[in-house]
């Protein structure tokens, strides 16, 4: 006999004046179960909405909002689909949660051990891949998953290796992202700071550097009535800062591949941000910049009084208030 | 009597969708091709659907015949 029906089913036990035992035994017992009626996935949120009388939707809308802060509603949810069973035909999940229990604690446990350690595999390999081709390797690294694709069709003419699916997906998802936000870490790994004193001290090529932190000061550049600067600016990941006088108009293209721009003021985020200060705008002193920021931060900073050692400067929402820079930049590009 | 082998959609479909990613890559590192950020994602998320897509369909035909 099952634990949680109740006694009032005993034939016995029944009295004429108890009512609310007899409405209690025409009901099946309260037991959380997965739903196979109102699902969306594998009907989690169908169940624990009918076990909680509560709208299904409501507890979807939970698991995506929990999605966002960590992920824990993702484990949970993974965690329920499997340990849950369904009020219907025992589907995937639940057959894969029997298999786990039957495997005893320990042997589970290893088994999800296993898995984190092939999910940690899989994001190994994109990683990699994305590093090879940051480092110039791109051609190489697409003919191998070329080559492993090709493989994979191939095998499918004797009965497929699917094994291989998600390595090849993973492989080709870190590639793919590199090579198409033109990631190059080939400029040097760390944190590079520049305070040149005159216009000649200005590398032709621009500053570059591949991954890291990249601060150019130009506040102690003398930059007289009439002076106009060209900086070129590469960054492969990281921060990159340049600060200028707040009487110097900041004008030209900036581009950061995935990440957030903020120059002179205006701020930007997204993928592929692509932002364009004072297009046609002559007045001086003037500075012409020309930055690409593959996955990072950009900022260009009027101030005076920024310290460039200070990392949580500048504009944003958890640092200072961007109208000031926007002020500055407005009134330098305005005075001709 | 030879065996029939049973051919894999599956494998067959990832196999050609892979290759095809790479040879985005190939075009993009060797120059060919500008593709942006934004449009690499649509490519990565595509195949990853066609290939979960295609997963989903041979499982249900499997489950049929099995």
């Amino acid at each position: 006999m099952n634990d949680e029906t109740p006694t009032i089913d005993d034939p016995g036990s029944e009295r004429p004046d108890s009512a609310e035992p007899k409405r209690q035994a025409g009901r099946p017992p309260r037991r959380l179960l997965r739903s196979s009626s109102d699902r969306v996935l594998v009907g989690v949120a169908g169940g624990l909405g009918r076990y909680f009388r509560v709208d299904p939707v409501i507890i979807r809308i939970g698991f995506g909002i929990s999605i966002l802060f960590g992920g824990i509603g993702a484990l949970a949810y993974l965690l329920l689909a499997i340990f849950v069973p369904t009020d219907g035909e025992p589907d995937r999940a639940q057959r894969l949660g029997g298999r786990l229990s039957s495997l005893g604690f320990w042997r589970g446990a290893g088994m999800v051990a296993l898995a984190a350690l092939a999910l940690a595999g899989l994001f190994g390999l994109a990683g990699g891949a994305a590093f090879a081709v940051a480092l110039g390797w791109g051609v190489l690294v697409a003919i191998g998953v070329i080559a492993i694709g090709a493989v994979l069709g191939l095998t499918a003419l004797r009965g497929g290796a699917r094994w291989l699916i998600a390595p090849a997906v993973a492989l080709a998802l870190g590639a793919g992202v590199a090579a198409a936000s033109d990631l190059d870490f080939r400029g040097g790994i760390g944190k590079r700071e520049y305070r040149p004193l005159s216009v000649r001290a200005i590398p032709a090529e621009g500053y570059r550097l591949g991954i890291g932190s990249l601060d150019v000061d130009l506040r102690k550049l003398g930059w007289g009535k009439r002076r106009v600067v060209r900086v070129r600016v590469e960054l492969g990941a990281g921060q990159a800062d340049v600060y200028v006088p707040s009487r110097v108009c900041v004008t030209g293209p900036t581009h950061v591949g995935a990440g957030e721009s903020q120059v002179a003021g205006e701020r930007n985020d997204g993928l592929d941000v692509d932002h364009s200060a004072g297009t046609g705008v002559r007045s001086t002193p003037r500075l012409e910049i020309d930055a690409n920021v593959q996955l990072g931060q950009l900022r260009v900073i009027n101030s005076d009084t920024a310290r460039i050692d200070d990392p949580d400067y500048g504009p944003g929402p958890m640092h200072e208030d961007a109208a000031p820079q926007r002020a500055a930049e407005a009134r330098a590009c305005a005075n001709g | 009597m030879r065996e029939r082998v049973k051919l894999d959609p599956v494998s067959l479909t990832s196999g050609a969708v892979i290759a095809a990613l790479g040879a985005l890559v190939l075009l993009d590192s060797s120059g060919g091709l500008d593709v942006s950020l934004g449009w690499m994602a649509v490519a990565l998320t595509g195949a990853a659907g066609l290939i979960l897509i295609v997963s989903g369909l041979a499982g249900e035909r499997d489950g049929r015949s099995g």
